[in-house]
């Protein structure tokens, strides 16, 4: 039985790679993207590479029925990443072969799935007879040098065409981020990000935020929040300014290497789960931190 | 009596709750510092159909229950009593009383813009030397053909500054004490209708309290609102309907207060562990959820009694006695579970501190509720 | 034509607690309209109106989602009319039987051109339900969506992506799955409360839309969930930059800097 892992646009499924040659069986990776990153998904511990061609126009989407298709002639676990074309993918497989769908998982073992529940405030483990679809972070990108050779499929796209792209306003990345600082509503005024701003410029950091910001306030766009049904990430760095750190936001960033919080009250839940604390007025640390990184 | 709510009126609750949080909730704290009445809201509380809230169906309302009415007054002013005293003297005072004591010339002529927020409303009874008096009221209306001539002053108007729309009580015939006060629509914008200046308040600081003046101020003979010489009746029976929402308003800002307090006491650490940890913080928030619980009570029972078209004078005053002296208490304890950040414009309960006060004394001050519950028993 | 909507009666996940043994309880949570499942209702609400299309809500769930609570919170927010997919078996249901009972349902509504989500659900937040109910009909699916209009037979969509906003067309039936950014949403007007009980309601169960048991996995085990063990130092901020430098060379000896 194969171990599918789904390729959407985007190379960045290392860690579904690494969690499929743990569940074992031929692992198959499903490319729906360019010649280049079918070639780039023939990395160490891929078995079979199938490609879908070229996509020309096709958003990633289009090729759903396709990849249903194909992993329904031989059903087994699929993995794939966390984005909207990789959740199209695996959620048209999991229709397909009638595969329970785990999402957040933390461990994943041959038909045993540990996963956090309501935004990681528990954790479940299921036992499954069956295949199982899994969407998960999906890691760093492959680049190939692997053993496996491209086979490409025929595909038969339905018909979503990417129509246009307009550069500016472009999706923040805080998954792939090394360092993010975030900030929540002890920031006082809008006008004031500016000093959050120049910290994270200083530490070559991304800029986050606690739902607030982002859904109320719309101090800075969605997808900059952090939390339970924001972005989940786990930075080498995570710095909260001004965050209380209620459980449905630690819940999106739990999983960070080390976590520093500035914050005006010590005893905040952070505190707790902070590797450093600073506890004071975020408007005289920050630039402090910003002029002792310049 | 038990109370179970029907769906809509949770949806009410709900739906005003979420209205209020997304649309009143951010201004509230800057309206109370700069006296600035809410302009912008109206619209919204139109759109809402918070303004239609007890004007029927056919004239442009949503026809509400009263004690629907009073979860939606209770719910605005858990946020900002402002908001919550500015649609209840809209409702109670002007909305109320033309869509009850009306003809239909006049209701289809005023209510559908009360209802879109075209017009506000308002009610004038008090007077500089009539306060809980009515008898001593001293404005007049002169009968001249098919015009009454006004003349006169009213003091503590809420809404005034922005009103379209007053309910105005005044004098038009020679009958002693009560008896010759008649009820008259008076339309914004008439010559000899001045407003003027607001007065700058303790609490409920957005709402726009003015004084009236009319000199010789002329209205259609066909202005006036039920009949002649019935003037104090109407009023009487707009307090009764105003009370409960006024009582409304007292458990809105308690709660309000009362979850403020309850976030603090779970957040704030003393000692090493939140101060909720603590037998005299724990007995402090279960003083204020009792007595809040029992003023629900109180406002719910008139609301229900109103909405069952049962005599509803003195459940009605029992409500806003009980509710106006509660949400004073509550909020002190409110503060007092915030300690001295509580006396500080940084936090919520000091405003709500100084918005529960006027409860215990506009439409009805606590003296005159117990003397109208008094002479229920002792008549 | 028809629009449906997808919506969940949900508990509010800030009022869930989790026992010692990692159990879940949502007893004093108060449930309500799924967040982002506002968004799409009003979302569908403006589409439906401009496509002179009928819209129609689908809810699946155990017996709270066909009280009449829920689907009239729902109907107060646009709908024309509400499905609801009742059943004790759905009480715990995840993405897999949830969308197999959306699929179900939609199917059975016919005429149905355009299937909206919202971007996730507050209690699960799994974010698949609507890939797998469009893969179950056999549709495509758009998530994460900012934008959307109708034209003709086809859907025109605004997202997010890492090189910018990208602009996708796809022709109809779809399924789209929105973010908040898509409609700011109003609450119901009073009017919307009042009128929410005289729209038709159909509840089904599983066994009327004739759908067999979908396994989703046997329970092994369930724990509370700790968060990492944290170094928990406290460094002195009197003085603000000596409290950075402290910092900055606590975070450079442990490789956390750039």
């Amino acid at each position: 039985m194969s171990t599918y892992v789904l390729v959407a646009g985007n190379a960045g499924v290392s860690k579904l790679v690494a969690a499929a040659v743990e569940l074992g069986g031929p692992v198959v990776a499903v490319v729906v993207g360019g010649a280049d990153l079918a070639q780039a998904a023939a990395a160490p511990g891929v078995d079979r590479v199938v490609w879908l061609g070229e996509p020309g126009g096709k958003a990633a989407e289009a090729f759903a029925a396709d990849v249903a298709k194909l992993v329904a002639a031989d059903p087994g676990t699929v993995l794939a990443g966390r984005g909207p074309a990789e959740r199209a993918l695996l959620g048209a497989v999991a229709a397909a072969i009638a595969a329970p769908v785990v999402t957040a998982p933390v461990e994943i073992a041959p038909g045993q799935v540990t996963r956090g529940l309501v935004g990681g405030l528990a954790l479940e483990t299921r036992r499954y007879d069956g295949p199982v679809a899994i969407a998960a972070d999906g890691g760093a990108p492959l680049a190939g040098g692997g053993g496996a050779t491209v086979e490409q499929v025929s595909a038969n796209p339905a018909a979503v065409e990417v129509t246009g792209l307009r550069p500016g306003r472009a999706a923040a990345d805080l998954g792939s981020a090394a360092r993010v600082v975030a900030v929540g509503r002890g920031l006082k005024a809008q006008a004031d990000l500016p000093v959050i701003e120049a910290l994270a410029a200083a530490l070559k950091a991304e800029l986050g935020c606690s739902r607030p910001l982002a859904e109320g306030l719309d101090w800075l766009p969605r997808d900059r929040y952090i939390g339970i049904s924001g972005q989940q990430i786990s930075p080498r760095l995570y710095l909260a300014v001004g965050i209380s750190g209620q459980l449905q936001h630690m819940a999106g960033c739990r999983d960070s290497q080390l976590v520093v919080s500035i914050n005006t009250d010590p005893d905040a839940p952070i505190a707790s789960q902070s590797d450093y604390i600073l506890t004071g007025d975020l408007y005289a640390l920050a630039p402090a931190l910003t002029a002792a990184l310049g | 009596m038990p109370f179970q709510l029907t769906d809509e009126q949770v949806l009410t609750r709900d739906s005003v709750r979420e209205f209020a949080e997304a649309e009143i909730a951010p201004i509230a704290a800057e309206i109370d510092q700069n006296h600035r009445p809410p302009l912008e809201s109206i619209g919204k509380l139109a759109e809402a159909g918070l303004l239609g809230m007890l004007i029927p169906e056919e004239y442009g309302g949503a026809g509400l229950d009263a004690l629907s009415y009073a979860i939606a007054i209770e719910e605005l002013s858990r946020v900002c009593a402002t908001h919550g005293v500015l649609v209840e003297a809209h409702s109670s005072l002007c909305t109320w009383a033309i869509a009850h004591h009306g003809t239909e010339d006049q209701k289809r002529k005023y209510l559908p813009d009360l209802a879109s927020g075209e017009a506000v409303g308002a009610f004038g009874l008090t007077e500089p030397n009539a306060g809980s008096d009515a008898s001593s009221l001293a404005t007049t209306a002169v009968r001249d053909s098919d015009e009454f001539v006004l003349n006169g002053q009213k003091i503590f108007i809420t809404n005034g500054g922005f009103a379209k729309t007053f309910v105005i009580m005044a004098r038009s015939t020679d009958a002693p004490g009560v008896k010759g006060i008649s009820a008259f629509i008076v339309e914004r914008g008439r010559p000899g209708f001045e407003i003027l200046e607001p007065e700058r308040k303790m609490g409920i600081r957005g709402s726009s309290t003015t004084p009236l003046a009319f000199t010789g101020c002329r209205i259609p003979a066909a202005n006036l609102l039920g009949q002649e010489g019935a003037g104090f009746k109407i009023a009487m029976q707009i307090l009764d309907g105003g009370r409960t929402g006024i009582a409304a308003q007292a458990v809105g800002i308690a709660q309000g207060a009362f979850e403020a307090a309850c976030k603090y006491a779970k957040e704030r650490v003393q000692f090493g562990r939140p101060i909720a940890a603590l037998q005299a913080i724990q007995w402090l928030i279960a003083d204020m959820a009792v007595d809040i619980a029992a003023g629900r009570a109180l406002v719910y029972r008139a609301a229900d009694l109103e909405s069952r078209g049962e005599p509803h004078g003195q459940a009605a005053a029992m409500a806003k006695l009980f509710c106006g002296e509660m949400a004073t208490r509550v909020t002190g304890k409110a503060i007092q579970v915030h300690g001295g950040v509580g006396y500080t414009e940084a936090y919520p309960v000091e405003r709500a501190y100084r918005d529960a006060k006027i409860t215990e004394i506009y439409e009805g001050t606590s003296e005159i509720q117990r003397l109208v519950i008094a002479r229920h028993y002792l008549r | 034509m028809r629009i449906v909507v997808l919506h969940k009666w949900a508990p509010d996940p800030q009022e869930a607690t989790v026992g010692a043994d990692g159990s879940v309880d949502f007893s004093r949570a108060k449930a309500a309209v799924s967040d982002y499942d506002a968004v799409a209702i009003q979302c569908g609400r403006q589409l439906a109106d401009a496509a002179g299309a009928a819209l129609v809500g689908v809810s699946v769930g155990g017996e709270a989602a066909a009280r009449p609570v829920a689907t009239k919170s729902a109907l107060a927010r646009g709908l024309d009319e509400v499905v609801v997919v009742s059943d004790p078996e759905l009480e715990e249901a995840g993405s897999a039987r949830t969308a197999q009972a959306i699929a179900a349902a939609v199917a059975a509504l016919g005429d149905v051109g355009l299937v909206l989500a919202g971007d996730s659900s507050v209690d699960v937040g799994a974010r698949m339900v609507p890939a797998v109910v469009a893969g179950r009909l056999g549709w495509p699916v758009l998530a994460d969506v900012d934008s959307v209009a109708l034209a003709g037979g086809s859907v025109a969509v605004e997202r997010l992506a890492p090189e910018g906003v990208q602009s996708i067309s796809a022709a109809l039936p779809v399924v789209i799955a929105l973010t908040s950014e898509a409609v700011k949403t109003k609450a119901p007007g009073m009017k919307d409360v009042l009128g929410a009980g005289k729209k038709p309601v159909t509840v089904k169960s599983l066994a009327d839309l004739g759908l067999t048991a979908l396994s989703e996995g046997a329970v092994t085990s369930r724990a509370k969930l700790g968060g990492p063990a944290r170094k928990g130092v406290v460094i002195d901020t009197s003085d603000p930059a000596a409290a950075a430098a402290e910092l900055v060379d606590a975070l450079r000896a442990a490789g956390a800097l750039a």
